[in-house]
């Protein structure tokens, strides 16, 4: 079955990305590390949400859209009044 | 012509306590909300009016500093978050929306019984704060007050509102995904009443901003009960930081208030100035700008809270922008009465009331947004009597401009016009009288949010107190006329004010799945007819004569 | 009107679309919520990020790994569960979920084995516990640590909600229909995934800030 592969690079993908993280962590990179930590999460959520959670059809992906934007919205106004 | 409910409506579907609570008729649900939220709608106003009793003179002899500040707290939790939030979209949009869009119920009619249900739960511990004794933080809740030094039962209050939010974010899901995927054939978007517009609009504030509210209390109420310091200064923490996070909510929520009330007043002003809406897709988009642009302006409630001068001007300027839509509604309700043949029915007044007092609360509106004038009239009778010309002179007003409109359609019965129309013009006067004397109040400088005052103020105060005595009675008035009309009122046509929209396509009240067959939509929204002048117009008389 | 679960549908296909994008807005409304707690927690990083990486490093590393892997490897078998429903293979499915709510319940004997050794380490700035930090600026230190707690404990409770669904889910598998099955599976795998997907950023944002 394909799914089954599909599903299992995935896992094997998050697992991959996970060692990156750690591995990369335990080097002094400076203020990249924590740019490069959120990075590989984000990755990992793609691989999830692409993946596991199917996120297909133009309504889904509005709403996951939406709330990205909302999110870009709550933080950078709240940091543009520090 | 009987009493009894008629055969083959909604009311008539089951009865006994079981057929109600345990309803998923949406149009079942709708009066669940209805009652709970008018019961909320007088706990609060009861609150006002002690408050205005007390401010009727400069000493504060009523109650102490102590009890005030939990009455006006008490008063705006309650009035906020158990009425105003809920008001027409539970009541109202859950009855109206799938008939508006030619649907048998929401898309999930379970979800919408469980969503009362929280609403509830979540106002058993409101309540229990309000007997217990109340919180005095005001509605804002700001630390480090609520988290470090207030006595009382912010944990509680809080609790309580933010079980009620997850009520609204049940109840945006729902209409959104109604809206999207419910709509009959032939119903394209710019087909849709604006009511349905303002509906979705308001769905999408509801469901993007009340989590931030969640979080927002939820860390209030662990840091008093973990004694988790997260507002706290001692260890870093910033209290300024839990205002981003409530106003993120909070000013999206006024939104959330007006925007089912414009809605309404889209409703009601063409229908009896027999005119189609003018600048449909304006009124639709703008609906739209405005639900986006809510959540841009925050900050214009924290420009002398300590956030940076340029965080100012930028929440400052959007705040300016954010009106322009609002603007835009007025011009074209405005227009839409132009060379109408306008009759004066209490849905009518109430609307044309709307209209006056939502456009007076919004240019005051303006005079808040600019940086220089708010640092004046910050934290003075200004600001309330600002959003009090919004939410009252506003949202009060279309909600009741709403039941009056459809209250044929929900019970099958008409309640008397001329009652309806001096508890309109009551209310009317009342309104300007109590709160027309707050913006002179607030721009001489008396700071709200206090129980005394210096003596100068008192003449102000006294209109604003009388005027609270009256705008109670005409808001008592409806609940008399029109629980009257349930009993004695004459039976209504499935159309009694000849309109436009599918809810009226149907009789009144509506059969259990809202329609006999499905219809299909191939007209546009406003359909109403420009050239002719002869309209019927329903009275009670010609039904009784037409038997 | 047959086979649908609500009056409104007409088509269960029709219902079965609006159900999943009703989950998908369930979910962007508890991105926000917990979007607005990591921004409480990088606003306090902004500010004291010396402090609050070497904070960072008493929490154990090799446990927020091990539980991270656990957390993937659930979303692994939620995954599966979802595609053996599709392919009607009810009794692997129904494994496959016990095996998620498994998994699950282990991230949670692991999160409750690190705050035991962090409350008895006098880590835990909560309930008035007595705090014995012995870095640098134990004031912020101990600031990292409350934030620590509220968002681990924040997913903590909403992990246990999709375990209890879970378990719910399984008792009800033999009676439930075919169709209510598939259903449940879709809704739960989103919520559980989702959760996932906030603990895959918690665990670099509080464990990985300077090693």
């Amino acid at each position: 079955m394909s799914e089954l592969r599909k599903l299992t690079f995935g896992y094997l993908g998050l697992l991959a990305l996970l060692a990156l993280t750690v591995g990369s962590s335990l080097i002094d990179l400076g203020g990249f590390n924590v740019a490069l930590n959120l990075a590989i999460a984000a990755a990992k959520a793609v691989l999830i949400v692409m993946l596991f959670m199917h996120l297909t059809g133009a309504l889904p992906r509005l709403a996951v859209a939406a709330a990205g934007l909302w999110l870009v919205i709550l933080f950078w106004l709240t940091l543009v009044g520090r | 012509m009987t009493n009894a409910a008629m055969p083959g409506t909604y009311l008539e579907e089951g009865s006994g306590p079981r057929a109600w609570l345990l309803t998923t008729d949406h149009k079942r649900v709708a009066w669940l909300y209805l009652i709970s939220l008018t019961a909320f709608f007088f706990l609060g106003g009861a609150m006002a009016v002690l408050m205005r009793i007390e401010l009727a003179t400069p000493a504060g002899d009523l109650v102490s500093d102590d009890v005030y500040n939990r009455l006006f707290s008490l008063h705006g939790i309650i009035m906020v978050w158990f009425f105003l939030v809920p008001s027409i979209p539970a009541t109202l949009g859950n009855f109206l929306l799938p008939l508006m869009i030619g649907a048998r119920d929401l898309a999930f009619p379970r979800l919408n019984l469980v969503s009362w249900y929280v609403f509830i739960f979540g106002s058993l511990f409101a309540l229990f704060a309000v007997v217990a004794g109340g919180v005095d933080t005001g509605w804002t809740f700001y630390t480090p007050l609520s988290t470090l030094y207030a006595n009382g039962w912010v944990s509680t209050a809080a609790f309580g509102v933010f079980i009620v939010g997850f009520s609204t974010i049940m109840t945006g899901i729902n209409f959104i995904v109604t809206v999207h995927m419910l709509r009959a054939p032939g119903l394209t978007w710019f087909r849709l009443p604006i009511f349905v517009w303002t509906l979705y609009a308001t769905s999408l504030v509801m469901v993007l901003a009340t989590p931030v509210l969640a979080a927002s209390l939820i860390l209030i109420v662990l840091e008093r009960v973990f004694g988790i310091g997260i507002f706290n200064p001692d260890l870093g923490g910033d209290p300024l930081l839990f205002q981003h996070l409530f106003w993120f909510y909070s000013h999206p929520a006024v939104y959330i208030m007006i925007l089912p009330g414009m809605g309404v007043v889209s409703e009601v002003l063409p229908c009896f100035s027999r005119r189609p809406l003018f600048g449909y897709k304006a009124v639709a988009m703008s609906s739209m700008a405005i639900a986006v642009f809510g959540f841009l302006v925050w900050g214009h409630h924290m420009f002398v809270s300590g956030q940076s001068a340029y965080a100012g001007v930028v929440f400052s300027f959007l705040s300016f922008c954010v009106a322009i839509p609002s603007a835009i509604k007025v011009f074209n309700w405005s227009l839409t009465l132009r060379k109408g043949e306008i009759s004066f029915e209490t849905p009518m007044l109430y609307a044309l009331f709307f209209l006056a007092l939502f456009t007076f609360g919004g240019l005051a509106g303006l005079f808040l947004a600019s940086l220089a004038v708010d640092v004046h009239v910050h934290d003075t009778y200004f600001v309330i009597a600002h959003f009090h010309y919004i939410m009252v002179g506003g949202m009060v007003t279309a909600y009741m401009a709403g039941l009056h409109f459809w209250w044929p359609k929900l019970t099958g019965r008409m309640y008397s016009e001329t009652s309806g129309r001096i508890a309109a013009t009551v209310t009317f006067i009342g309104f300007n009288l109590t709160f027309f004397p707050q913006y002179v109040l607030g721009f001489d400088g008396m700071p709200r949010r206090y129980h005394t005052y210096p003596p100068e103020f008192q003449f102000w105060n006294v209109l604003s107190s009388a005027g609270a005595v009256v705008l109670a009675i005409g808001y008592l008035m409806p609940l008399f006329y029109l629980g009257w009309s349930l009993f004695r009122g004459a039976r209504a046509p499935g159309n009694p004010w000849n309109a436009t929209g599918l809810e009226w396509q149907t009789s009144s009240p509506p059969p259990p799945h809202n329609f006999e067959t499905m219809p299909v939509v191939t007209r546009p929204a406003y359909d109403y007819d420009m050239k002719g002048l002869e309209h019927e117009r329903f009275s009670p008389h010609q039904e009784e004569a037409a038997g | 009107m047959s086979g649908t679960e609500s009056v409104a549908f007409d088509t269960p296909q029709r219902e079965r679309r609006a159900d999943t994008f009703a989950m998908w807005v369930f979910i962007g409304s508890e991105a926000m919520l917990f979007g607005a707690i990591f921004l409480v927690f990088l606003v306090a990083h902004i500010d004291f990020g010396p402090a609050f990486a070497a904070a960072s490093k008493h929490l154990s590393l090799p446990l927020g790994t091990f539980n991270t892997a656990v957390l993937i490897t659930s979303s692994f078998t939620m995954a599966l569960a979802h595609m053996l429903a599709v392919h009607r293979r009810w009794r692997a499915a129904a494994w496959a979920l016990a095996a998620t709510s498994a998994l699950g319940i282990c991230f949670l004997i692991v999160k409750g084995i690190e705050y035991t050794k962090e409350i008895s380490d006098g880590l835990a700035p909560l309930l008035g516990l007595p705090f014995r930090y012995t870095g640098p600026d134990p004031v912020h230190a101990e600031f990292f640590f409350g934030l620590y707690f509220t968002m681990t404990s924040l997913h903590a409770l909403h992990l246990i909600g999709g375990i209890i669904v879970i378990a719910g889910m399984i008792a009800l598998w033999p009676t439930s229909t075919p169709a209510n099955r598939l259903r449940r599976v879709v809704a739960l795998g989103l919520y559980w995934h989702f959760v996932d997907i906030v603990w895959v950023f918690m665990f670099p944002v509080l464990y990985l800030i300077n090693r």
